[in-house]
């Protein structure tokens, strides 16, 4: 099952960024430093920058997987530090994919795609029909049974795209989705990625190191040392 | 896939130790099973020998030990003469071992009493007359004790020729040695002293009616107690020993298992802490993590009450056939007492699954995932 095509405005505002600050190990590691950027609708924005600068740690605070330790995050104009029930936000409004794919060993990939789904109310028959057909549209409709040990990187993180469109979410959070893959396999994921951006009008927030990848975005956030340099412009493609 | 899936999935993930979980869980109810079924057979065995003799009342001095102390059987003539008293007949019961069976029951009964009424000869005959030196066997004693009619049995320092084989319709009536009891006064040296009477009121006589007459024999006989037949089991001391040695012997195997079940989950969720990391990166509710845990602890001690249910079964069983308990008691393993197990373990499981389950519900799922 394909998203369903976004029609919101293209100019409404998903993510708003204030003063964003994150500490770790009792203060003493600053790992965000006041960061300010807006997130719009179907955009599709790339945060780049060295290792360590923040990246990551920023792409947790979106997907209410660690609290801020000062500043403001919205989502669509709601604090999601203050979110009453922070699951139901990871659950239906945002997809999240993973650098290490984080796919559960003992369940097959039918499975894993369905793991998202019990917080859905659907029957067992409509879960397994939901995820069967998208990971068809992933072009993994031959593995259904398979393990994830038994598939490749790429397969793999095909899995986990198919996963975080469980719920159908209207935002896809993805923390360096091919850093482990060859170069054939990172192009046919960053196809996929953004054949949901375009197709269907997906919010998609990436961070990556390929700066290949980021000149495909609409937008590029740099940072450097836990602040964001630059929110505002695309990265001219590059030779490579 | 259902919900069941992914809590099944969780215990097979590691085999052996889900496995010497409920093996120790097993042996836990398994325990429980046998003591508790030992100790309700044994009430239960003597309440069904108060019944098919057809006593109403039993005048006795439960004060300690399982067998009561002995008095005189003068108070027969005197409880006799209570209102509402149709029959009496005194009874010397000793537990007593007999050759090679460490405990059997002997029972000296009075000549004429009711209490021969119902013994149905298999083989051979009754004693004579309350003079005659032999006893008849209770089917069950017969077998124990590998005798047959023409044999004699060791009482004390006599041998006593068995003269007949009965069915008495009860465990503990199959399971004794039957004599008359002016003999077993006589060969145990309590000449003229008994430890039951048993009574017998007329029909249609009301629970109250029964009561007074309980009250009255009390005023006669202070240091001992007038019970209705279906109390005597319930309220008598030995029993409530029994009883209350029987549990908290198995409350002990339960804490044992509480723990056991305990560690596993724990481990089990420190292992799945990236797993569970996951789970609530991709939306699973705090409270979802928590019954999954807690469904996997109930299922643990579902599986582990069932396997601990046909241990404690076969033990029963086994026991049975030891000469110790053969012709004591009748073991129970009534639905009531294997399903009441069974509940108990699922318990087991879900109290220790708690502790676990809330640790494993309240990571933090950034922390989870970098694990």
């Amino acid at each position: 099952m394909a998203p369903t095509p976004n029609t919101n405005s293209q100019s409404g505002l998903v993510y708003e960024a204030r003063g964003l600050k994150k500490h770790y190990e009792g203060g003493n590691v600053a790992a965000l430093r006041g960061v300010d950027f807006d997130i719009h609708e179907g955009e599709f924005v790339a945060v780049v920058g060295p290792s360590g600068c923040g990246k990551s740690t920023l792409l947790q605070m979106l997907g209410s997987l660690d609290r801020p330790s000062a500043g403001t995050l919205t989502y669509r104009g709601r604090s999601i530090a203050g979110l009453a029930d922070p699951a139901e936000y990871r659950s239906t409004e945002i997809g999240f994919i993973f650098q290490a794919f984080h796919l559960l060993p003992t369940f097959n990939v039918s499975e894993n795609v369905q793991i998202p789904m019990f917080e859905a109310k659907l029957s067992r028959k409509e879960r397994e029909a939901r995820a069967n057909e998208l990971l068809d549209s992933v072009g993994l409709g031959h593995r259904l049974n398979h393990f994830p040990s038994e598939l490749s990187g790429g397969e793999r993180q095909r899995v986990a795209i198919a996963r975080s469109l469980a719920n159908q979410p209207t935002v896809l959070l993805a923390d360096e989705p091919t850093g482990n893959l060859d170069s054939e396999n990172a192009a046919q994921v960053v196809e996929l990625l953004l054949k949901l951006h375009r197709d269907f009008g997906m919010t998609l927030v990436l961070v990556t190191h390929d700066l290949n990848i980021a000149a495909l975005a609409t937008r590029t956030i740099r940072m450097k040392d836990g602040r964001v340099v630059d929110a505002s412009t695309p990265l001219p493609p590059t030779a490579s | 896939m259902t919900f069941f899936t992914v809590v099944f999935r969780g215990l097979i993930r590691r085999p052996v130790r889900t496995g010497l979980t409920l093996l120790g869980i097993s042996i836990g109810i398994g325990a429980v099973v046998t003591l508790v079924g030992m100790s309700r057979g044994y009430e239960k065995s003597i309440g069904k020998q108060l019944d098919v003799i057809g006593i109403d009342v039993v005048v006795s001095n439960m004060s300690g030990g399982l067998m009561p102390k002995v008095f005189d059987d003068t108070l027969q003539a005197k409880i006799a003469q209570v209102p509402l008293v149709k029959e009496t007949t005194s009874v010397l019961m000793l537990m007593l071992s007999i050759e090679d069976a460490p405990m059997m029951m002997v029972s000296g009964r009075e000549w004429g009493g009711f209490t021969w009424e119902k013994l149905k000869l298999l083989e051979g005959r009754l004693p004579n007359d309350d003079k005659e030196f032999a006893v008849v066997l209770g089917k069950l004693a017969a077998e124990v004790l590998k005798k047959r009619v023409g044999d004699t049995v060791q009482i004390e320092a006599d041998e006593l020729p068995v003269v007949g084989i009965v069915d008495g319709n009860a465990v503990v009536e199959n399971g004794a040695i039957i004599l008359s009891l002016s003999v077993l006064q006589e060969i145990s040296s309590n000449q003229g002293k008994v430890n039951f009477v048993d009574i017998r009121v007329p029909t249609g006589t009301s629970e109250a009616e029964i009561a007074k007459l309980c009250t009255d024999v009390n005023v006669i006989f202070p240091e001992g107690k007038a019970k209705p037949a279906s109390e005597v089991v319930g309220t008598s001391q030995g029993f409530r020993v029994a009883r209350a040695m029987s549990w908290s012997t198995s409350l002990l195997a339960i804490i044992v298992g509480v723990l056991g079940v305990m560690n596993t989950m724990l481990m089990t969720v420190f292992e799945r802490t990236h797993e569970i990391g996951i789970l609530l990166a991709v939306g699973w509710k705090r409270r979802r993590i928590l019954l999954m845990v807690l469904c996997e602890s109930a299922l643990l001690g579902l599986l582990g009450g069932i396997t601990g249910v046909g241990l404690g079964v076969l033990g029963l069983k086994l026991l049975e056939l030891t000469p110790t308990i053969r012709g004591m008691l009748e073991p129970d393993m009534s639905p009531q007492l294997l399903l009441t197990s069974i509940g108990i373990a699922i318990v087991v499981g879900i109290i220790s699954g708690l502790y676990p389950g809330w640790r494993s519900s309240r990571l933090s799922p950034s922390l989870a995932l970098n694990l």
